[in-house]
């Protein structure tokens, strides 16, 4: 055969070699744009900061994806809400206004946030207490005024304290899951899941997105941060860690990357707290001593459940640095990172290597 | 091979490159580099402010409450406002496209958009 006869397939081979190269210069170009990325801000839930950031052919779908999200943490603000009423709605506020009263009958997911807050108390050798509510309250009207007035700024009575800690006692939250009721046998003892709630929340939030097949979707609510799956690039989420230095020009203190179903929580005193005569007091109280603990600037807590990773960032802030190692060693997938006053780190033992990059 | 094939050829691959370079060029011009302070007040914009100009806002809501933002070097920081947590005031100041100071009692968001990014989804408070 002559090379002449060829001509033509060489030509259109050529041709389609040609376009395929384009087709592929394009798409390595246009890959990322299929799929943009989005943050969705809302301030009424939790009555904290809410963060979505995810990944979507447009804004009109993912706004659909963050909705499903947000009508989630809705339902779930009111049922753990210790402050405010709901028509229609039977929440914690409701069981604590009951105590000593009556049973109340509540939703199933009020119940299993406090069969896991009782769990965890008992984990945590009581570190993290949800009965400790007489006390809490103590501190927190205190704060407020302190915060609003600081000429008025004082610690709670010392006897009040003390009288209230009589009342926080977790087996006297009696639950019956057949008829679905929550009864307080102490009428003078609350409920305060501030430990628990936004992270317990978070967990079955995620876990009913994945289960409506929502992909490659951050969710932070008030710093309480859990992913499903990973960027649209396939690169793992990337956060930064709040410098407890809040003056510092480094907003972060340290940036992890977290895997697929990962959590971050931290708790620190730079954010909610008042000072009396210039000691910084913060919202974290050890129930040992009924005052807030001062160990540390902040702990963050890694691990692979949004609930615990609330309830342990709150428990490793109020124990010594060995006991809360001691803690974190004992447990698989657990990390944290300690930062002192003095803006040291302390890594537990693969902290480093499996969320530094 | 003729010589007008190898011209065709060559003149598809001149195409090729120049209109995938031109969309290059194009997404490049389209991607915005100059870093905005973007304020809203209960998911309303409230002002925008270019990052690169010093400046002090007072931010007014219309019952009296406001946050005063200060602009400097790069840099937009809240150094005083009127609500009681005050934690606006504690937060670190910004720089970065997508970080943002909220202030929760007066439902004011400063943001900047824009300009250098800091390849971060999120960060714990």
């Amino acid at each position: 055969m002559k090379i002449k006869n060829l001509k033509p397939a060489i030509f259109m081979g050529i041709l389609f070699i040609v376009l395929i190269a384009g087709i592929l210069i394009y798409r390595s170009f246009a890959k990322e744009k299929e799929l943009t990325r989005y943050t969705a801000t809302f301030l009424d839930v939790f009555d904290t900061r809410t963060e979505i950031v995810g990944f979507a052919v447009n804004k009109e779908k993912f706004a659909e994806d963050a909705q499903l999200i947000k009508d989630r943490l809705i339902y779930y603000n009111q049922l753990y809400d210790i402050y405010n009423d709901y028509p229609g709605v039977n929440n914690i506020k409701t069981i604590n206004d009951n105590a000593g009263i009556a049973p109340v009958e509540v939703d199933p997911e009020i119940i299993a946030l406090l069969e896991f807050s009782i769990d965890t108390y008992y984990e945590t050798d009581g570190a993290v207490n949800i009965a400790l509510g007489s006390v809490l309250s103590l501190w927190h009207r205190q704060r407020e005024i302190g915060i609003a007035d600081p000429e008025r700024a004082k610690l709670p009575d010392a006897d009040a304290l003390k009288e209230a800690s009589h009342h926080t006692d977790i087996t006297g939250i009696i639950i019956d899951k057949e008829k679905s009721t929550v009864y307080l046998s102490d009428p003078e003892m609350s409920l305060d899941v501030g430990s628990t709630g936004k992270g317990y929340a978070v967990q079955r939030v995620m876990e009913y997105a994945r289960e409506k097949g929502l992909n490659n979707v951050l969710l932070s609510l008030g710093g309480n941060i859990s992913c499903i799956g990973t960027r649209i690039d396939g690169s793992n989420f990337r956060l930064g860690i709040q410098n407890p230095d809040v003056y510092s020009d480094e907003q972060y203190i340290e940036m992890v990357d977290i895997n697929d179903g990962e959590c971050v929580v931290s708790s620190g005193d730079y954010q909610r707290f008042y000072e009396v005569d210039g000691v910084r007091y913060c919202h974290i109280i050890d129930p040992d001593t009924l005052y807030p603990s001062d160990e540390f600037a902040a702990v963050s807590v890694i691990t692979d459940d949004s609930g615990k990773a609330d309830s342990y960032s709150t428990a490793l802030y109020t124990m010594s640095l060995d006991e809360g190692m001691a803690f974190v060693k004992e447990r698989d997938n657990v990390e944290a990172m300690w930062v002192m006053h003095d803006g040291e780190k302390i890594y537990s033992d693969n902290f480093k290597e499996k969320y530094v990059k | 091979m003729k010589k007008n094939d190898v011209i065709l050829i060559a003149a598809l691959l001149v195409v090729a490159l120049l209109t995938a370079g031109g969309m290059r060029i194009w997404q490049m011009n389209n991607t915005k580099d100059t870093a905005n302070v973007v304020v809203t007040i209960d998911g309303e914009v409230y002002g925008t402010y270019p990052l690169s100009e010093d400046r002090t806002e007072r931010i007014e809501l219309p019952d009296g409450s406001y946050n005063i933002l200060v602009i400097s070097d790069g840099y937009a920081d809240v150094t005083e406002a009127s609500c009681p947590d005050q934690i606006c005031v504690k937060h670190n100041h910004i720089r970065y496209s997508k970080e943002s100071i909220v202030c929760l009692p007066n439902k004011v968001v400063v943001t900047v958009e824009g300009g250098k990014e800091n390849e971060i989804d999120g960060s714990t408070f």
